[in-house]
């Protein structure tokens, strides 16, 4: 008469547990789902009861009626259709009870009863990660990867309950999800000359510094940017984790294994909407691409070509490390603790060497209104990339690998960390970074020789630093001197280096001086 | 009686003024029938009530010029233009003025009409053009304003036209000094001079016209129209007793008011630059074709066959740079460069060869400008 089933939904990168409840009584034979089933979910009972005749189960004619608890928040997704089919069993006395109160149930419904996999495996096991967990085939890499400690995999829905009573066994371990082509970091040593790129991409990784690369067709930024995950310092388990349920949620392809282990790489191309980089959209809400990039590297190749609000919207999630969706039924926060690397051409001609541009005056006000100043404000490293020079391309040999940089990197950061250990983060979430110490901590943190600070104090008077630009300064500059191996007092040459790259694209704001 | 003369007169002018806005007439067939008719005349001629003869009457006749002008050339327009040149303090001054600039007088090319605002005995003093690029660098500004400075002190009025880069710059040198001897700056613009173009150098242009003069031969209203410069650049070119290019690219405005000035036999000097950058490619290539090399106002001025001791008891205030930072500065007085480039051809450390720069930058010996540092070693 009633049966009650445990399976999960997908809100955001979070698996919720559902139970699935279903009435089988008296009355006009019927079929209807309540609480809160969203359009896909609502269409389960046209593949449940498709699959059960295709299978040859028995469909009761009766009054069927599924409700999914909690009942008051929404539900989405296809991967309730196997609960729905299991607790209709159930509820019918086609199968005892006994046999499934200790089970989870995840997976899509063909027609022809055969088990589908589903999109968010991997956040969706883990709600019900302490049972045993039945998925498709194609999720079992995501389910243990989620945590799972007992996953099963069946072909079909009468495979699944020959399973369940024994009758039969359950699948082999597959892995049908297809593995994304192990990507293959681009190494450092490939990149000549450019010892300025090459230092902010090191002071980014080792203080956690957003990077704005300004410089024209050719100049090598997107080259520089795809060199950065490989040296950032590997993921902690948690770090990977999280990584694993947001690409898992996304839908994105894994690497073998079906989890992430290396700082993701995220490039969107400059069409990209306003919920496609930050999240939301369908009731499941969507993780964006900052958040696939959490933990990781976002880079924003063409930078101007972005629409500026899609661009602006970036701002909150910088600040805060996590980036809060509210939609009319739901609000969620999803993580967005990336590290922002931008790539920009110095005006629309794209020469920006003094002299050589064509631009007019008005072309390049117009390119440049294309960036909020407080965006261009949140890049605490803004570098000039220039043309490699002809003999570093055809003589030269090559740079440090980034075997050698990501060495320097790890030291810095583990230093930092226990250094930062006592500061309060602007941040939250990762009070080690350089970047992210509070203005309060940095005379402790990252005290002045006396000359750094006449260079500071120099600046603020011409107008050339804010009182903002100058906390952001300070803190390059402690990265700086950290990779320096000076630990302790920031001095004149790292806050003249902090200042100096710091320029590039004010070339934009034209020759009036 | 002598009212009604003035009014006369008056009355003439804004004729003139009319005639200059008429839609069709341009600098050489305002010129054609103000020489030929006189002002009087040329008006009732355009309104149709005297009959034109000869080359005028060919030239009404062509392409139906006549008829659109007895449209236009109505009492409405005197009117409309007497309030313009009322509202903006702009005097109109003919060819035959006393205060009509007496260089230009004589010259092939003449406007006819020119609207002005300041005071027309600027023209009476020597005068040197200062002209170069609008996207100049910032050593080239640095250069222009210094030694328009210095000509200012010495007597020698600017000329310039107060477009962007070079000019704002000549202009600004020209101001810097507020005591009586020094001279007042000129500036010959394109558009009419109820309309400032550049907007951004609207404090200039007022400056320049309070404390010199502002020449147009486009009426009132006429926007900076492209086909506008080149013909500005020729009543540039002629007022000017010398022409120096500061900066210039291998092409551009400036090479025209050189050609101009070569046309009129009028000495073009021109500020080397390093053979690195582009925008210096024109002077260089003037200096190569003959033209005097110009490294400081004295240069000028003894051009003029003045007395330059006053100008070289200037002398520089900036603070020695140390050997250290010379080094940067070396290297940097070749060409504007990136930090990276610094780095490569100096192979020195980033953070050292930033050090340098942040020195040189408080001495005054360096400015950056978007991630591009240029010397400033003129003075």
């Amino acid at each position: 008469m009633f049966a009650s089933v445990r399976s999960t939904t997908l809100l955001g990168v979070v698996g919720r547990a559902v139970d699935v409840e279903v009435h089988v009584g008296v009355g006009l034979p019927g079929f209807t789902i309540v609480g809160q089933p969203d359009e896909v979910c609502r269409e389960s009972r046209d593949r449940v009861r498709a699959a059960f005749l295709s299978r040859g189960f028995a469909w009761p004619n009766r009054r069927i009626t599924v409700n999914l608890a909690p009942s008051g928040e929404r539900k989405g997704g296809s991967g309730l259709d196997l609960a729905i089919a299991v607790a209709v069993l159930v509820a019918d006395e086609q199968l005892p009870e006994s046999l499934v109160h200790s089970h989870a149930f995840v997976a899509e419904l063909g027609l022809d009863g055969s088990l589908r996999g589903v999109v968010g495996a991997a956040p969706l096991v883990s709600a019900v990660r302490d049972r045993r967990v039945v998925v498709a085939g194609a999720n079992v890499a995501a389910a243990r990867a989620a945590g799972a400690r007992d996953v099963v995999a069946a072909s079909d829905l009468a495979h699944a309950i020959a399973c369940l009573r024994g009758d039969a066994d359950w699948l082999e371990h597959r892995d049908d999800d297809v593995p994304a082509p192990t990507a293959v970091v681009p190494d450092l040593a490939d990149v000549r000359g450019q010892p300025v790129a090459r230092l902010a991409l090191e002071v980014a990784a080792a203080g956690g510094h957003h990077l704005l690369l300004v410089g024209p067709p050719g100049a090598g930024k997107s080259m520089l940017a795809r060199r950065l995950p490989g040296i950032l310092p590997s993921l902690t388990e948690e770090q990977a984790m999280s990584c694993t349920m947001v690409h898992s949620a996304a839908h994105v392809p894994m690497p073998a294994g079906g989890r992430v282990s290396t700082p993701p790489f995220r490039s969107p191309h400059h069409s990209i909407s306003l919920v496609g980089l930050i999240g939301g959209g369908t009731a499941a809400m969507r993780p964006g691409e900052i958040s696939l990039a959490s933990d990781g590297v976002l880079f924003l190749d063409e930078l101007g070509e972005f629409a500026p609000s899609v661009l602006d919207a970036l701002r909150q999630p910088l600040e805060d490390g996590v980036v809060h969706v509210s939609r009319a039924r739901t609000t969620l926060t999803l993580p967005a603790r990336f590290l922002l690397v931008a790539a920009a051409n110095p005006c629309p001609c794209g020469a920006g060497t003094p002299g050589v541009c064509v631009c007019d005056d008005a072309a390049r006000a117009r390119y440049l209104r294309r960036f909020s100043g407080p965006l261009l404000d949140r890049f605490d490293l803004r570098v000039n990339v220039g043309l490699p020079a002809v003999h570093d391309l055809v003589d030269g040999t090559n740079g440090e690998t980034s075997s050698q940089v990501a060495r320097r990197v790890r030291s810095v950061r583990d230093h930092s960390a226990q250094r930062n250990v006592d500061a309060t983060s602007t941040h939250g979430s990762r009070p080690s970074l350089n970047a992210t110490i509070a203005v309060d901590d940095l005379d402790r943190v990252a005290p002045l020789y006396p000359a750094a600070r006449a260079v500071l104090r120099r600046e603020l008077e011409v107008g050339r630093l804010s009182g903002r630009g100058l906390h952001r300064v300070r803190r390059v500059a402690r990265t700086i001197a950290d990779l320096d191996g000076m630990p302790d007092v920031v001095g004149e040459q790292h806050v003249a280096t902090a200042l100096a790259m710091r320029t590039g694209l004010a070339v934009l704001t034209g020759g009036a001086r | 009686m002598s009212d009604t003369a003035n009014d006369t007169a008056n009355d003439q002018r804004i004729t003139a003024a009319a005639i200059a806005a008429l839609p069709g007439i341009g600098p050489q067939r305002l010129r054609t029938l103000l020489s030929t008719l006189g002002v009087h005349d040329a008006w009732h001629t355009l309104r149709g009530d005297l009959a034109p003869h000869g080359h005028i009457a060919a030239m009404l006749a062509h392409n139906h010029l006549g008829r659109s002008l007895r449209r236009h050339a109505t009492d409405q327009l005197l009117e409309r233009t007497a309030a313009a040149l009322a509202d903006h303090a702009m005097r109109v001054v003919l060819r035959d003025d006393p205060e009509y600039p007496a260089s230009l007088r004589g010259d092939f090319a003449a406007p006819a009409v020119l609207f002005a605002i300041g005071d027309m005995s600027a023209f009476t003093k020597r005068r040197v053009g200062v002209i170069g690029t609008r996207a100049a660098s910032a050593a080239g500004r640095h250069f222009a304003r210094r030694m328009s400075r210095e000509l200012a002190r010495s007597g020698v009025a600017v000329v310039s036209g107060l477009a962007r880069g070079i000019d704002a710059a000549a202009h600004r040198g020209a101001l810097d000094d507020e005591d009586e001897s020094t001279a007042p700056p000129i500036a010959v613009v394109a558009s009419g001079l109820d309309i400032v173009y550049p907007r951004e150098n609207a404090g200039l242009w007022d400056a320049v016209a309070r404390r010199g003069v502002i020449v147009s031969e486009s009426p009132p209203g006429c926007a900076p129209d492209a086909f506008r410069f080149p013909l500005r650049n020729r009543i540039l070119a002629a007022v000017s007793e010398l022409l120096v290019v500061v900066e210039s690219r291998a092409s551009g405005g400036s090479m025209i008011t050189v050609d101009e000035a070569a046309k009129r036999g009028i000495t073009v000097m021109a500020v080397p630059g390093s053979p690195h950058s582009e925008s210096s490619a024109g002077t260089n290539a003037l200096i190569a074709d003959g033209a005097t090399t110009v490294c400081h106002a004295d240069d000028v001025v003894i051009a003029l066959g003045l007395d330059h001791r006053r100008v070289s008891a200037s002398s520089d205030a900036r603070a020695r740079p140390s050997s250290a930072d010379r080094v940067v500065l070396d290297a940097l007085a070749r060409a504007p460069a990136t930090l990276e480039q610094l780095v490569a051809v100096l192979d020195l450390p980033v953070q050292e060869v930033a050090l340098r720069l942040g020195h040189l930058e408080v001495q005054g010996w360096a400015v950056s400008n978007g991630g591009w540092w240029e010397a400033l070693l003129a003075s």
